[in-house]
């Protein structure tokens, strides 16, 4: 994939929340991803790994204090981190949409959710109030809300979580847009619910023809759900790989600490975790994960690893990939 | 042969104030549990699993229905409070930052229990140290605050708070639900070795499936306020019965694509509301095989293979349909196979 068809294009972004008196903490520390058309990408981390950072990066709306120190976030050829306002809210919603964790809490409480669908598409695609009203009935048809006539005037306290889940869906995909960020998006929900939304978001985003980047601590979902995986540890991308490649050969060591953490496997995880030292000699210069690392060498410590592909389409940031024969 | 907590037709109803109507949270549920066992409780939000903890913990009182522990009924005046209860069941939350009080360091978070047992301060700090090793929480940790330490480790101080009183009984309420996966590995782990070496039985309540499958030795599955299945882990993930069960562990999603439970089941739609349940079988509005008969009729309790009871009339179309794989235990093989080599 050349970088001219990439609907989203984030080259060595750096992303920063300086604080008074301290070093300035830094959520993403040179993030490359290019998102092509219709893609669906998954990008699994733990809190605090700079995932939501990113997200909010590629929105140009990274929280203040944070800054945007170093790099480009290119979302269809423009940057909106450097957009004004005004340029921001036409593409924000029109061409980029999220979805968000916790709906019930985040939609407006005091607007029936079918208006809520309606007012972006009336404010985003150019049409009269009783046109967006019928389009919004559309979505809620499409996102399988039972009865959409009754719930078009629903509050969403009066709906279940996977409901207000799907009115959140339905807000995303009702301009249809290029790329859809859902930010872990089905965390909340049970698992009956989550296979359900996760069916229903992956069905649309292909209707659609969006592009989606999938967000999560979940590393299971993106298994199932993804084309391509990225594994973020310390806000930088340390794997990168297509799903089928990623799960039949994990290289980095981080990744495979991950994936036995879902093994319950005591041995098996004791053999991919280092007892947390405290006294481990955690440089600035060296690898992010050296501390906690099974594999952690002099080298480690002393030099950053660079992200570099080992197969095609198939990347480690690590100095000794865990290799096996295929 | 009496079990140590035996809870036999259990009804708890709460009644929605002016309007006549009632919520059945929970309806007619019967199980038990040996010394050193673990049974869990599996479902989705809503279907009284919750609850059925708070009833055994005497915090609400029952509608109906008894609980014995240990050969001596509870009830009212009878709760974890009385005097002979005290420090014998205790109870782990979900939320480890809340559940903890900010302003108490993590040593005295752990001796309160044991105030209240009328145990000295010499004594008290001695077996704060015990459980502080045992849990392998770093003795400066005992000075902290509940804010310096990581979610995990707040887990930790959580657990060690009920078993500090050696109690015969830990009803753990989603005690992982809120942690990152690797952090949530640890305190399962941490879970089982406790039980190894101080004979704990766990009530677990969760609806974290692939915790459920390796550290229980039963699993009861609840749908609205009722057990729908109850059986040995191996044999309720292996061999499903109640379609609701099915429709639960295909539903379930791990880090392996070409793990996945086929099955002809799919659970539309969602819980419906507990309120003023109709009768007959609970899941009937969802389920793909109901007929007449499950709207009318409540199915009662069978047991297919001693220890494997299903209320479901329709067994024999669900076991048809459903391919016999435990995609828990083969996750688990595979992982070992893939992840074993290249550790440093």
């Amino acid at each position: 994939m050349s970088g001219d068809d990439a609907i989203l294009d984030v080259s060595g972004l750096w992303v920063g929340y300086p604080s008074y008196g301290a070093a300035t903490t830094h959520a993403v520390r040179g993030i490359d991803l290019r998102v092509a058309p219709g893609e669906l990408i998954g990008l699994v981390g733990e809190s605090g790994s700079g995932k939501t950072t990113l997200a909010r990066a590629i929105m140009g709306l990274v929280p203040p204090p944070g800054v945007i120190e170093r790099g480009t976030v290119l979302f269809a050829g423009r940057d909106l981190s450097r957009a004004d306002d005004e340029a921001r809210r036409g593409v924000l919603g029109r061409e980029l949409a999220m979805v968000i964790p916790n709906p019930r809490a985040e939609l407006n409480p005091v607007i029936p959710v079918g208006r809520q669908i309606a007012n972006v598409a009336f404010y985003h695609l150019n049409v009269k109030r009783a046109e967006a009203d019928c389009i919004a009935m559309d979505m809620l048809r499409a996102v399988r809300i039972p009865d959409p006539e009754r719930r078009f005037h629903a509050y969403p306290h009066e709906l279940s979580g996977g409901m207000a889940q799907r009115v959140v869906i339905a807000i995303a995909l009702v301009c249809s847009p290029k790329l859809v960020i859902s930010d872990d998006a089905t965390s909340g929900l049970d698992v009956t619910v989550q296979a359900q939304v996760l069916d229903l978001l992956r069905t649309l985003v292909r209707d659609k023809g969006a592009a989606t980047l999938f967000i999560t601590r979940d590393i299971a979902i993106t298994a199932h759900f993804c084309t391509r995986i990225g594994v973020i540890f310390a806000g930088q991308i340390v794997e990168m790989a297509e799903t089928s490649s990623f799960f039949a050969r994990p290289h980095h060591p981080y990744s495979i600490m991950l994936l036995a953490a879902f093994s319950h496997n005591p041995a098996l995880r004791a053999r991919w975790t280092r007892s947390a030292d405290s006294s481990a000699p955690v440089s600035a210069v060296g690898c992010a994960f050296a501390a906690r690392c099974v594999r952690r060498q002099d080298r480690c410590l002393s030099e950053a690893p660079h992200l570099r592909a080992l197969h095609p389409n198939h990347a480690v940031r690590c100095h000794f990939p865990v290799e096996r024969a295929a | 042969m009496t079990a140590m907590l035996d809870v036999q037709n259990l009804v708890k109803l709460f009644p929605l104030s002016g309007t006549g109507k009632v919520v059945q949270a929970v309806n007619d549920v019967s199980f038990s549990i040996d010394r050193g066992e673990t049974l869990s409780l599996v479902g989705e939000s809503g279907s009284g699993k919750t609850t059925v903890g708070r009833c055994v913990l005497g915090l609400i009182d029952s509608t109906k229905g008894e609980i014995w522990f240990d050969g001596k009924r509870m009830g009212r005046g009878r709760d974890i409070r009385s005097r002979d209860l005290r420090g014998r069941i205790q109870l782990v939350f979900q939320e480890p930052a809340e559940s903890l009080d900010p302003r108490i360091q993590v040593g005295e978070t752990l001796a309160e229990p044991l105030r209240y047992l009328g145990m000295n301060r010499p004594d008290r700090d001695r077996r704060v140290t015990e459980v502080a090793r045992h849990l392998g929480l770093p003795t400066r940790a005992l000075d902290q605050y509940p804010n310096e330490l990581s979610a995990g480790l707040q887990q930790r101080v959580g657990i060690g708070r009920a078993i500090v009183t050696k109690p015969e009984l830990v009803i753990l309420d989603e005690p992982t639900s809120a942690l990152d996966p690797t952090a949530r590995a640890e305190i399962v782990d941490l879970l089982a070795r406790l039980q190894g070496e101080l004979g704990t039985a766990y009530l677990l309540i969760t609806h974290d499936l692939s915790t459920v499958r390796f550290v229980s030795h039963r699993v009861a599955v609840m749908y609205l306020g009722t057990i729908v299945e109850e059986a040995s882990a191996e044999r309720l993930f292996a061999r499903p019965l109640h379609p609701y069960s099915v429709g639960l562990l295909a539903s379930v999603l791990l880090p392996d694509p070409d793990i996945t439970r086929v099955s002809a089941i799919r659970l539309e739609g969602e819980i419906p509301s507990p309120i003023d349940l109709p009768p007959g079988c609970p899941l009937a509005g969802r389920c793909p095989f109901a007929d007449d008969r499950c709207k009318r009729e409540r199915p009662p309790a069978i047991a297919v293979t001693p220890g494997h009871f299903v209320r479901c009339f329709h067994t024999d179309k669900v076991a048809a349909v459903d391919q016999t794989i435990d995609q828990f235990a083969r996750f688990q093989e595979e992982s070992a196979r893939l992840l074993s080599v290249g550790a440093g």
